[in-house]
């Protein structure tokens, strides 16, 4: 710090010695140019006075002193970076002044697998992601926070539940039917989380997205992500505080009926529908319409109305307003022998559902230190550990549409209890779930890499690294029960369960992780024009997971939760779990002229999930590239074409995703008793498959990198096949052969193709900046093998009868979305509603097959007599049969015979739709525009070209049942048609939605009906900051300080009902919208 | 330089202490190599087979799978969810069929296996591996009946048996039989098998002589082989086996080994190894939280005798009862001092309400549960009658009302899983009171798959159908008399005890077993093999109905075909030598 101190002084005395001289038209500026990557001095740029020609450049502090007069303009230029230019103001003495590096520029180095590279000597699709997109992000994790940014990144966040809010990360879609995660890999370590790294210590991330990740061979056939973080900087020590607040509230609720009085008679509407007894009686729906007009008024037993009578909101009463805090502090520096970085974060994120927040605290530390000209050593050192709210979320969604608004959540202290008489008392209050444990749930982390490298002589260096790693969970918890009252008549609905049946159960899970890796790399020019580089290494890693719990019964009292307080042990659980792999691999780079390129790797791997015999695989891979642009015969496109390179790339890749031990066959427990002693019993649990071998992935990429109008124009494009063969899975088996699971072979083959394009826009007008990128990937993928062919349709059996045959259920696995040869993965296996010309007879009077209702759904007389007049002419109408108010009638949909067999939505008629739940198209937009101190940034993401099966009983169905909750999807213009009278005023035939009913054999066959598009296009963050004039912070001794406001979240465009696209269909810990102010002070 | 060598090496050498780092093995579980090798992996591998008595069971949620719950199936009971087997909507995809056929068949696996590995691998000693052996046929021999009841005529498979083996087409019904009987003649000669085991012995539990008569007099009864079957059954007496003087107290924990329990499913108090039958029979009223998923029928209530011997019948208690309609009846079984509010809900759902009687309806219905078969009060949760259950922390005695208003005291109303609706409840099986179990999942009492009331019933009819004679009249009488009812004679026409005929006596000998087994998974198969399915279960108006009648939803009988099961749909797709059941189409 003391360095720190004497700099500043010089810098205030400097301020007060020129302050003199800013009355005269001459004034002396002293600067710094910094990188806006990561804030480091930079060496040798230029600063030039556009108006007197006068020049600087950047000593190795970054730091230059130069004479201008006021209103002149300052250019700041620097390889790698684009140009800046300055107003100078009255008066002004200091300026920190940071530049932005410019894609496709000459220098800009890229982080690739044990190695960095220059971005144009690139042969491979990577794609770089800076910190500036990361900064000033109130997501809570990393993961999140790469939506958008890199094409062909599919980033898809399923819950927003604090702590368990990661993101999924695909590269280039799902090329497999097993595992399809990435490799991460943390300062060149493999690490299980990216979100174990604090956001704010990241400098940038790589992402490998063909053979270039073929260096991590068998690890890599998914893509592979490689996060750098921090490191500190020579004679310039940087404090940064980051403080962040903002508020959060869920991007979406379901919307349910909250009116109870409208929701007693919808739910007695589906049950006279099916011709059975209404639930509710006139008399209660009475007493709910009166007293919802008088809700503050006092029942006779002094309740308000308004609780007694309840009407509520679900989704209101779970989903809130919240306050969510982000505090960082680093701290950098060190001298010619020493860097260091030290960082600090708490963030407090209390989500949007009472207690499920999370505390979480993260620290690390990166030391460097040379001790001397021949060996380095250093430290990346981090931890974190977080506290998570133990409200029970899972039993929380379980039940959230199993409850009604004829439940008031919490009144004076109490929970209340279904209020109506004929309400099901099974009719869950919901907010009890998130209070219903107590205790502690503390997740941590620790993981530590020391290194060595040796510079043995010029060129050859020998790196060495160890790493542990450990990730341990502990949970304390036990239930706080309550008891349940009718606030109508404050009477115990539920009563408070025994203590003798009060649980408490601890439990400790803990992984750990050994790496060691070593590389010796070599680096020469021969002869000026053979740039050679070499390289070899050794990489081996354990890993180890145990878990155990234990649960005690009978608690003295509920306030006392200790193991030794509670009497009747009831359960203890444990098991471990392992595995290993062991690597030895080699790269050769080669450029000639540094023009043509070549790159190749190999690769042999071995890891413990296969047998013996079948463990060891080699990965080979080769890249090539030629910048063209640097040909002499296409010096004539200069004028637009800055540069160009094409590149091509083809690698083997494996994937190991079986489980740990499933080349082995096992007995696993299954116990019995006898005279009542429990004996333990071993049952054949799987099936062994000792020839259980790698997945293989071959994969193919041609890509064009290229800049144009004097770089102002970037663009990536790439093409790419990726076939991958021998996948791990399981295919169904006989059932005959009892309930061992199937064993994993390698059966399946899966193709995937795509097209990828990124387009950058790097310019300026009148002082406003401009950095605009955008990006669009398509991917399709396809089954190429795996049972054999569908084979279908009719033959004659023994007794001469025609009879329909399928072979589905042995050549392809899965219900509603299925695995077919020919098909994509998952692909949606449905029926299809029927469609008829609404013509209903023939001309001879007979019934028309497809004379039928235009969309299927039974909307007229007309069109009931038709669907009588099918049965009565033989057809089959399934699965509900016979037309009747309870089977099929108006409001409800009939299927198409797809097979002609005269059976109307039986399981033959299902077919394959083409569509999948993955997206075909995946894009982003970035916008980073600054003006004077003033900058924007924004960042959209989406995808599209999916499609969900969405069918969910009081979310968007039209089932009711009594307890459960209605949805206004289901409900807002749904079909009703009174047959008694033709005129009802209730009546919409037209209605979208199906008509509602308490019991359905027909509505809810698999099909088409409930296919929803998922497509989406979203605001993931808007910001606005502004840098405050540095003549207003140095007297306070500050370098930088930015104001800003950004919103998380902001906007999503979609046609899918559901809470959210990126979800599926399913409704889950919604995402949070976050709207924060925060400020970032850089001493 | 000297340095960094010596940096270099010791790096190398770190790495190279784990030699054999890629050979990794679960610590949970065993290898199949080693399987089999010593006397307590072979006793391991056997409690394996036993086990699998238990696939099926699930303790979330019911399975539809456990033998108690084929009750929703027969006569006796009524599944609380809309039943796709009963609604006619049931298609051979449906997964009762597949994980029926898929867990029967590994219980043969696991058999299959134990009794090759032990004669080839096992080195336990050889009396005792020949009483495994035995065991494990007689195991192998009930999961064969199991799918011979369902399929009438499955692959039979008496060797363990891969993937690429599965292939076998369906053996008839008749050798099926001829496999069981095979199987268990090989247990009845196998010197080492024990008769039966004393209450109390370590082995008890497991298979015995006297359960080998029993089932393969069960199979020859299948066979129509009357003669063979009324000797195994005979054999069964001879074994020891007898009736438990009280009905009541048979099925509590503690007389779950008396002399009656021939074959059981041994129940402990652990999760896994425990009855699911209080969580899916029992009520809110139950302790914890239980869900009534199964209820007995109205047409076993109606079943049970009056005291004297003769014929239940609504009219004589509530004259016009059977005239009236389903809905108009429900007013007789209204509690006492109804609300305004609870009398406008019974007339929006239909009730009669011009015969109810603000003080007296209680009583009134009470009438019609007195004087019967005792029987009806011990296996079923009457109206108006009281239960022995646990509300929050406190015994509570709860009083079954309707309708439901609070189970709280002084009232304390029994709370079912759906107060709206008002069925006949499970009392056999379903534990009282706080002491009997520890969790709703897995209740203590061992569940009997034969016992020798069954047996005497099985036996009385082996008799009578071969001809009309006093011995089977006898045998029916010794499980009636247990229970205080008059005995059944063919001496005076004029009592309601008079059985007149063999076909007289037929219809007395299933009624017998109708009321006996509730609860007991036994009458669905029953129905079946007596061909009576159709017409006592899918009658006309038949359904899963409440206690006046009301359906809440209604049978729906499809053919005949539905006597036998459909073979699983997915597992013909797999081998197609599989010829599906005539009637069936997906």
């Amino acid at each position: 710090m003391r360095l720190f101190n004497y700099r500043l002084l010089l810098l205030i005395f400097f301020a007060t010695f020129f302050a003199h001289e800013a009355l005269s038209q001459t004034q002396v500026i002293k600067g710094w140019v910094t990188s806006s990557k990561d804030n480091q001095p930079l060496f040798g740029a230029s600063i030039q006075v556009l108006e007197s020609k006068t020049g600087a450049q950047t000593d190795e502090n970054g730091a230059f002193t130069i004479s201008v007069k006021e209103g002149n303009h300052l250019k700041i230029s620097n390889i790698g970076f684009g140009d800046k230019i300055i107003l100078v103001s009255k008066g002004q003495t200091l300026l920190q002044i940071a530049v932005d590096p410019v894609l496709g520029n000459l220098d800009t180095v890229v982080v690739v697998g044990y190695a960095v590279q220059k971005k144009v000597n690139l042969t491979g699709s990577v794609s770089t992601i800076s910190a500036k997109a990361l900064d000033n992000r109130t997501v809570t994790n990393v993961s999140s926070a790469l939506a958008g940014l890199s094409a062909g990144v599919r980033i898809n966040q399923s819950s927003g539940q604090p702590g368990n809010d990661a993101a999924s990360i695909q590269i280039r879609g799902v090329g497999t039917l097993s595992s399809s995660s990435v490799l991460i890999l943390v300062d060149g370590i493999q690490e299980t989380s990216l979100d174990a790294v604090n956001p704010q210590d990241i400098e940038s991330i790589s992402i490998l997205k063909d053979a270039s990740a073929a260096i991590y061979g068998s690890l890599a056939a998914n893509g592979v992500i490689l996060v750098t973080t921090k490191k500190g900087s020579k004679n310039k020590t940087t404090v940064s505080f980051n403080s962040m607040f903002s508020t959060t509230s869920p991007i979406n609720v379901p919307h349910f009926i909250t009116n109870y009085a409208d929701f007693m008679r919808l739910m007695n509407e589906g049950y006279t529908n099916v011709n059975q007894s209404p639930i509710f009686s006139t008399l209660t729906i009475n007493a709910w319409d009166s007293t919802s007009k008088i809700p503050n008024q006092l029942n006779p037993i002094g309740v308000p109305n308004y609780v007694a009578y309840p009407n509520t909101d679900w989704s209101k009463t779970m989903f809130q307003h919240k306050l969510l805090s982000s505090n960082n502090i680093s701290l950098s520096g060190g001298n010619d022998m020493t860097r260091y970085l030290m960082s600090v974060n708490y963030l407090q994120n209390p989500g949007v559902m009472d207690n499920t927040g999370d505390n979480r605290y993260q620290i690390r530390l990166n030391i460097e230190s040379k001790i001397n000209k021949v060996i380095t050593v250093g430290t990346q050192t981090f931890a974190s550990t977080e506290y998570i709210g133990l409200g029970d979320v899972g039993t929380a969604f379980n039940y959230l549409f199993q409850t009604t608004p004829g439940v008031y959540p919490y009144y004076n202290g109490k929970y209340g209890f279904p209020s109506a008489p004929e309400e099901s008392s099974t009719a869950n209050n919901i907010l009890f779930y998130l209070h219903s444990y107590a205790g502690k749930n503390q997740t941590s982390r620790f993981n530590t890499t020391v290194y060595a490298n040796l510079n043995i002589f010029k060129g050859l260096v020998f790196e060495s690294k160890a790493n542990y790693q450990t990730w341990f969970n502990e949970q304390a918890s036990h239930s706080t029960p309550a008891a349940r009252y009718n606030f109508n008549t404050m009477t115990i609905g539920l009563a408070l369960p025994s203590l003798s049946t009060a649980a408490v159960t601890q439990s400790m899970s803990k992984d750990y992780a050994i790496v060691i890796d070593n590389v010796l790399r070599y680096n020469t020019i021969i002869s000026k024009h053979h740039d050679i580089g070499l390289l070899a290494g050794y990489n081996e890693r354990y890993y180890n997971y145990y878990t155990f719990s234990a649960s005690k019964v009978g608690m003295t009292d509920f306030s006392l939760a200790d193991f030794n307080t509670v009497t009747t042990p009831q359960t203890t659980s444990g098991y471990q779990t392992d595995f290993s792999n062991r690597s030895w691999f080699g790269r050769i780079n080669y450029a000639f002229k540094n023009k043509y390129l070549l790159e190749g790797n190999l690769r042999y791997d071995g890891v413990s999930r296969f047998g013996p015999s079948s463990r060891w695989g080699l990965f080979p891979s080769l890249s090539a590239g030629w910048k063209i642009s640097d040909e002499q015969f296409m010096k004539q496109f200069d004028g637009w074409l800055s540069s160009l390179k094409i590149r091509a790339s083809y690698g083997v890749l494996g994937n190991n995703a079986s489980g740990n031990y499933d080349w082995q066959s096992v007995y696993g427990a299954s116990n019995y008793s006898f005279n009542n002693v429990q004996v333990p019993g071993l049952a054949q649990t799987s099936l062994a498959n000792p020839n259980l071998k790698w997945e293989t992935t071959y994969v193919t990429n041609f890509g064009l990198d290229g800049t144009l109008f004097k770089n102002k124009v970037s663009f990536v494009i790439d093409a790419y096949n990726r076939y991958t063969d021998g996948i791990l899975t399981t295919v169904p088996i006989p059932l005959t052969v009892g309930t061992a699971s199937a064993p994993v072979i390698n059966a399946a083959a899966v193709q995937t193709r795509g097209l990828e394009l990124s387009l950058g826009y790097h310019g300026h007008l009148n002082g406003i900046q401009f950095n605009l990128n955008g990006n669009v990937a398509y991917n399709t993928n396809v089954v190429k093998t795996y049972k054999g062919p569908l084979i279908e349709g009719y033959t004659t059996d023994a007794n001469g009868n025609k009879v329909y045959q399928s072979n589905l259920g042995q050549v392809s696995s899965g219900s509603t979305t299925r695995i077919l040869e020919g098909h994509k993965i998952g692909e949606d296996y449905v029926l299809d509603v029927y469609k008829g010309d609404a013509t209903y007879k023939n001309a001879d009077g007979s019934v028309r097959i497809n004379g039928g209702p235009k969309d299927g759904m039974i909307r007229t007389p007309n069109d009931l007599a038709w669907a009588q007049a099918m049965l009565a002419a033989g057809y089959k109408l399934l699965p509900g049969g016979t037309v009747t108010k309870s089977t099929i009638w108006y409001g409800d949909i009939v299927y198409a015979d797809k097979n002609g067999d005269g059976s109307y939505g039986n399981s033959y008629d299902s077919h394959f739709t083409g569509k999948s739940n993955l997206p075909k198209y995946i894009y982003g937009f970035t916008a980073d525009i600054t003006w004077k101190g003033f900058d924007l940034y924004m960042i959209w993401s989406g995808a599209a070209g999916m499609e969900y099966y969405w069918d969910a009983t009081g979310y968007n169905d039209n089932n009711v049942r009594n307890g459960f909750a209605l949805s206004k999807l289901s409900v807002d213009n749904r079909y009703y048609y009174n047959d008694l009278n033709p005129s009802d005023p209730k009546n919409n035939i037209n209605g979208s939605k199906l008509r509602l009913r308490s019991s359905d054999p027909q509505d809810h066959a698999a099909s088409t009906f409930y296919l929803y598009d998922g497509s989406y296009i979203k605001l993931k963050n808007l910001q606005i900051g502004y840098n405050l004039p540095a003549k207003l912070i140095q007297k306070a001794l500050i370098t930088k300080a930015r104001v800003f406001a950004s919103g998380e979240n902001l906007l999503t465009i979609t046609k899918f009902p559901g809470l959210d696209p990126e979800m599926g269909p399913n409704v889950n810990y919604p995402t949070m919208r976050q709207l924060s102010v925060g400020l970032n002070v850089t001493f | 330089m000297k340095n960094i060598i010596a940096i270099i090496a010791v790096i190398f050498l770190l790495e190279g202490c784990k030699k054999d780092l890629l050979d990794t093995a679960p610590t949970n579980a065993l290898s199949s190599t080693t399987m089999w090798t010593t006397d307590n992996l072979t006793d391991l591998g056997v409690n394996g087979v036993y086990a699998a008595l238990r696939l099926g069971q699930n303790t979330g949620g019911p399975s539809y799978l456990e033998p108690y719950q084929y009750d929703r199936l027969g006569m006796t009971g009524t599944n609380r969810s809309a039943d796709n087997f009963m609604m006619g909507t049931i298609t051979p995809s449906d997964g009762f069929f597949s994980s029926n056929w898929q867990n029967f068949y590994e219980g043969i696996q696991r058999a299959n296996t134990a009794i090759k590995n032990i004669a080839t691998i096992s080195p336990s000693i050889a009396t005792k591996k020949l009483r495994l052996i035995a065991e494990c046929k007689f195991l192998r021999a009930y999961f064969y009946t199991k799918l011979n009841q369902g399929w009438r005529g499955v692959p039979v498979y008496l060797e363990p048996f891969g993937i690429a083996d599965a292939t076998k087409p369906r053996a008839t019904e008749d050798s099926v039989w001829k496999v069981i009987i095979n199987d268990l003649t090989d247990c009845i000669n196998e010197p080492n098998l024990p008769i039966k085991y004393a209450k109390g012995d370590a082995n008890y539990g497991r298979i015995t002589k006297g359960a080998a008569y029993a089932l393969r007099g069960k199979a020859y009864l299948y066979q129509q082989n009357w003669a063979l079957a009324a000797a195994d059954f005979a054999q069964v007496q001879m074994a020891g086996f007898s009736l438990f003087s009280d009905y009541h107290l048979l099925f509590k924990e503690a007389n779950e080994q008396s002399p009656e329990m021939i074959f059981s499913i041994q129940n402990i108090s652990v999760l896994g190894l425990g009855s699911t039958i209080d969580f899916f029979c029992g009520t809110r009223s139950s302790f914890g939280s239980c869900w009534n998923s199964f209820y007995v029928s109205p047409v076993v209530v109606d079943l049970y005798e009056n005291s004297d011997g003769s014929k239940f019948n609504w009219e004589n208690i509530i004259p016009g009862y059977t005239s009236m309609s389903p809905l108009a009846r429900q007013v007789y079984f209204l509690r006492d001092g109804l609300t305004a509010s609870e009398i406008n809900a019974a007339v929006s759902r239909g009730a009669d309400m011009t015969k109810y009687l603000p003080v007296g309806n209680e009583a009134r219905i009470k009438q019609v549960y007195a004087n019967r078969d005792p029987r009806l009060a011990l296996n079923v949760i009457t109206p108006y009658s009281n239960y022995n259950g646990v509300v929050g922390a406190a015994n509570v005695t709860s009083t079954y009302r309707f309708p439901y208003r609070t189970s709280a005291l002084p009232t304390a109303d029994l709370q079912t899983d759906a107060t709206t609706f008002y069925f006949y409840l499970y009392r056999k099986f379903v534990d009282e009171n706080s002491n009997e179990s520890l969790g709703r999942n897995y209740g203590p009492v061992d569940f009997p798959l034969i016992r020798y009331a069954d047996v005497l019933l099985m036996w009385a009819e082996a008799i009578n159908e071969q001809a009309f004679s006093q011995s089977a009249i006898g045998l029916v009488n010794q499980v009636r008399a247990r229970v205080g009812m008059p005995a059944l004679q063919s001496s005076d026409p004029t009592k309601p005890t008079y059985v007149s005929s063999q076909a007289d006596l037929r219809e007395r000998i299933r009624n017998e077993r109708r009321v006996e087994f509730v609860n007991e998974g036994i009458n669905y198969y029953d129905e079946i093999r007596w061909k009576t399915w159709k017409d006592k279960v899918f009658f006309p108006g038949s359904g899963s109905s409440q206690i006046w009648g009301q359906n809440a939803y209604t049978y729906n009988w499809t053919g005949d075909f539905m006597y036998l099961w459909a073979i699983p749909q997915v597992e013909i797709a797999r081998n197609p030598n599989l010829v599906q059941n005539p009637g069936w189409s997906n």
